[in-house]
Order: structure tokens, then sequence, then C-alpha cells
């Protein structure tokens, strides 16, 4: 007997809304649907419509609160190359440690979330603690702890002071610390190894046909890395190689426990990055035009198109722009963030899985759905709503009973 | 393959091709380059069908945008080929114009299944018909969206209607 059952539209990880509707055969899935969205934000109309460029890369901003830096970053590279826009040296710099920064919180919320998802609350509060040193650094660095409001097309707007770089160092060491405490609890730990290990696996071939990105794609393989492949910013200069599990463990399954092996180890990776960058920083300006409205001027007046490409957390984000001269708006904005296209892999990794497996399966691509998905449908037709607590609940208990 | 040899693969296919370059890094500098190929709208199939054919490995799909040019609506599918090795990556760009009195394109998911969801976003957000495209559901419009009204574009299709309380405290707005 064959069941349908609609899961969402709030997301049994995230508590952000997503409908991924599974057919199951008992507790086997044999067919999963994902309803992506039913209400848009519209951030790429009002770039296109309402904002000057410069308005445009704070609503950039908004696109996503946890890699609010990444969306910016991508509009940056994509107008610096059709206006010919040169950031100083510095501020490239700057580009680099803020987005490992990023990187660092992201992974480690993500890794918090995860252990939620499996009923491991307690390793969720210790990570999240961890994680607090991070969110410390960035309220030093930029005033805030979440939102970041540096990047600036031919630049940044904030420096790194010579009083914040001790602090980020002091980060370093933490970090540094805490990584093998870290490694040890979530890959040696039985639990999770029984829950993740051959749990969502997404093989090498389907992960390269399903154009899948970030740290979903590496765990099963396939040697995926903006930062590596097409560096932007000042990446070319740390040469950065794209973190693959068996770096650490010898094999790759491309399953659950694999994407936490890449995420842990790419924690580490950015913590050298970072160091690499404030022992070599360049000194100068941070911005390349300081004022505005001449700024403003100067992309008013180019005229062509590109692409900018940046390494988020989650992965592989794009943005594609078109700039016409005397057009007050960017004529063209289409923003692909990489939760877009790695919501597609769902299917894969949950076919022949069990109903208890769909929250760490489907948190295991750290989905970001305001990158994709703005919206709350309340009740679908007559279908009934199994909420995110009773999938919650029946993970836990497949956790306890695994652990009998 | 790097980019210069499949943009000659391409040229020599009678293809329109141009490349893009811009310089990054610091110390070291490493080359962003993009190449664009100009496609017929019929030619889609064949051009990704080549450009799989003389690839070393399945090129990876990124997204397709979109923009209205009057007359016509310009599709970019944007790929990726050289992942994996140290500065090597590159992006290849298929240009598009379909006329806006026969928005037709045939789909390419048989070959890219990746692309589903860029064009089911794409119909929605641009009007543009996807021949033999399986899905054809709203992506992340209602499914109660008008038909006809169309976000992207810039013509008498665009939405109306948008919301006036950004109006009320627009500079200079009374």
């Amino acid at each position: 007997m064959r069941y349908e059952i609609p899961v969402g539209p709030l997301h049994p990880a995230l508590k952000e809304p997503i409908m991924i509707k599974c057919t199951i055969e008992g507790e086997r899935i044999v067919d999963v649907d994902v309803i992506a969205s039913q209400n848009h934000r519209g951030i790429e109309w009002i770039g296109m419509n309402r904002n000057n460029p410069v308005q445009s890369l704070y609503t950039a901003e908004k696109i996503c609160g946890i890699c609010n830096l990444c969306h910016p970053a991508c509009l940056t590279i994509a107008v610096e190359e059709i206006a010919e826009i040169q950031a100083p040296e510095r501020a490239e710099y700057i580009r680099v440690i803020q987005s490992e920064l990023e990187r660092i919180h992201s992974h480690l919320l993500w890794a918090g979330v995860a252990a939620h998802e499996l009923g491991f609350d307690s390793l969720l509060h210790y990570v999240w603690m961890v994680r607090e040193k991070v969110m410390d650094t960035l309220e030093i660095v930029n005033g805030a702890r979440v939102p970041k409001d540096t990047m600036m097309y031919g630049g940044v707007r904030r420096d790194i002071k010579e009083e914040h770089v001790p602090k980020i160092r002091e980060m370093i060491e933490y970090y540094r610390q805490a990584f093998n405490k870290l490694a040890k609890l979530f890959l040696e730990d039985k639990t999770i190894k029984m829950r993740t290990r051959e749990i969502g696996t997404l093989p090498y071939e389907e992960a390269i046909k399903l154009a899948t990105t970030g740290p979903t794609t590496r765990a099963s393989g396939v040697k995926k890395d903006v930062r590596q492949d097409m560096p932007y910013f000042a990446y070319p200069d740390f040469e950065v190689k794209a973190i693959t599990p068996d770096i650490l463990t010898g094999e790759t399954i491309g399953d659950t426990y694999d994407r936490i092996v890449v995420r842990l180890l790419e924690v580490k990776q950015s913590i050298d990055i970072i160091e690499d960058a404030l022992n070599n920083m360049p000194g100068g300006e941070i911005l390349a035009e300081p004022k505005i409205i001449k700024l403003l001027n100067q992309i008013k007046k180019a005229e062509g198109e590109a692409i900018g490409r940046h390494e988020a957390p989650r992965g592989e984000d794009i943005h594609y722009v078109k700039l016409k001269s005397g057009f007050e708006y960017l004529y063209a904005w289409k923003v692909r963030a990489p939760t877009y296209i790695n919501i597609l892999a769902w299917r894969t990794m949950l076919m022949d899985m069990q109903i208890a497996d769909i929250p760490i399966v489907a948190a295991s691509i750290d989905p970001c759905l305001s990158c994709t998905n703005r919206v709350i449908i309340a009740k679908d037709g007559k279908e009934s709503i199994l909420t995110a607590d009773d999938l919650h609940r029946l993970s836990v208990k497949k956790t306890r009973r695994l652990m009998r | 393959m790097n980019a210069e040899e499949i943009k000659q693969k391409f040229e020599e296919a009678g293809y329109e091709t141009w490349m893009k370059e811009r310089e990054e890094g610091v110390r070291i500098k490493a080359k962003r380059k993009s190449l664009w190929v100009k496609v017929d709208k019929d030619k889609i199939r064949d051009a990704v069908e080549y450009f799989i054919e003389i690839s070393d490995v399945y090129p990876h799909f990124s997204i397709i945008s979109a923009s209205d040019e009057g007359d016509e609506v310009e599709l970019n599918y944007h790929f990726t080929l050289g992942f994996g090795k140290l500065h090597e990556e590159f992006s290849v760009n298929f240009k598009v114009s379909i006329p806006k009195n026969d928005l037709v394109i045939k789909s390419i998911t048989k070959m890219v299944p990746a692309v589903i969801y860029s064009e089911r976003e794409i119909r929605e957000m641009m009007g543009v018909e996807f021949e033999e495209l399986e899905d054809k559901r709203h992506m992340f419009l209602t499914k109660d969206f008008p038909d006809g009204i169309y976000p992207w574009r810039r013509d008498e299709t665009a939405p109306k209607e948008t919301n006036k309380l950004y109006e009320t405290w627009k500079e200079g707005a009374k």
C-alpha cells in the first residue's frame, strides 16, 4: 500500500518553508517530489525595477541571513567586471577573510542543526557554544553578529584594523584547539555513524549529473570548489584545494556522514586561509572610489553582462548581471543560490530511506530555503500534515531504537 | 580541453563565439574566463548535445538567465567546465534570442536533467514556452498566479499592481 506524506511546508530540518512530498510503502520512501515555493519575494525584480545598483547590494545581502556576504559578493564580482572597477589589494584580502569567517559560522551552525535532527541536543548546544567565538569575531570586525554590510563595488566598507588582528588570531587558536574535540564528537560517535553512514547517499555520477555544488558535491567525491577552480578576490594567492572526505577517511561514499566530514575539514581550511591572509595582508586603501555618487555614475554609464561566482558555505552562488548604459537599475539580474540546485538531489538521496531519515538527509545538503523558497502553505487540499515536531520525534525514536 | 580549444571547436561547428577574461589575485594571478556562444533558438539542443560530446567530463549546469530585449527575449544557458583543477575552470554560456511573437524553445531536460527548475522558472517569470518540458507546474509563483503576467518582462505583460507602500516613502513622493 502506498501513501503520500507531504513533509512541509514547514521544513522538518530547518523550520523554513518547503514541501517534500514523499510517497512511501510502509517505512520505505519510493518517490519524492519537491514543491519549492508558492510565494516569491521578488528580490531580482526589485533590483531590476526599483533599486539602484548600490541599493541592490544591500537587498542582495537580505537574500539570505546566514550567508549574507556571498550574494553581495557575487553581485560585486559581476558589476566590477562590467564597469571595469578594480578593488585595491587590501580590500581583496579583507573580502577573503570575511568570506571565510562566514563559512566557519555557517558550517558550525549546520553541525548544530545536524546534531539536533539526530536527537543529540547536548551536541547541538556544545557546537553552538563553540560557534559563539566566530560570532564574537564577526561582531568585533563588522559591528554586528550577522549582517556584514561590508561589500561595496571597488572594495569593502570596513577595514580590518590593527586592534582586530589579535582578536582574530585568538579565534584561530581557539578553533585549532576545538577542532579535534569536534571531530571526535561527530566522527567517532557510534550513534551518529549509525544514523548517517550510508544514509542519503549521492553517488559521484549523480552528483555530477544533477549539477550539485559545494560540500554536497564534494562529499560525493567531485573536486569542485570555485575558490580552487575559478578563483576571485585574492583567492588565487591561497591555492585552495577542494576538500573531499577521502582526505580524512580514505574513502568516499557520498552519504550524510561524508557531508559532515567535508564541512568539518572546511572549518579547518578556513582557519588556515584566514591566518595566511592576516600574515600577508597588503596595506593601502580599501575602496577604489569612496564617493558613492561618483561610483553610481560610473556604473550607470557601463554596458555589458557578466557572471559573478562565489563559493558560499552551501556551494556555488551565481549572479548574472546585465547593465545598460543610462539605465538606472540592473537591466537583468538572476540570482542562483546553491540550495536552488542542491534540492534536486533530495530525490536521489531519499529514495529507499525511511521516514525518520528525512530530517537528517534533508538537512545534510545544508538547505537555506530563503535562497530558494519564500512560502507558507497552511494546508494543501485534503493532505494531512506531518509536522516538523512529529518528524523530529520519529527521528529521535529511531536513534533510541538503534542505541538499544 | 581548455577554454580556447572549446571555443575553436564551436567555431569549427559554425557557431559565433567570443571570450571574456578578467584577472584576479594579488600575489598570484589567475584568469576568470567566460566563453559565450551565440545559438539559434532551433539549435539549442544541437549546441548542448555537441557541447556534452566534445567535453572531457559532463559539463556543470549553473542556471538559465533571461532579459527582455524589446521584441525578443534573450536567454543565457550558463555552464562551467574544467572544474576540479587549480585555476582551470571556465564558464560556457549559450546565448539564445527568441522573438516575442513565437516564444517557444525546446526543453533540454532530457540531456541536462538539472535544468528542470530553471526552465520552470523562466517559463513562469518570462513566459517562454519549453517544448517537451514534462513538468510545467509553477516553480516559485503561486498556483493561482494569473496567466499572461510575467514578472521579469519589461512590456505590457509586466506586473502592474505592485506594492504601493514603497511609492509612499520613495524620495519626493507625496
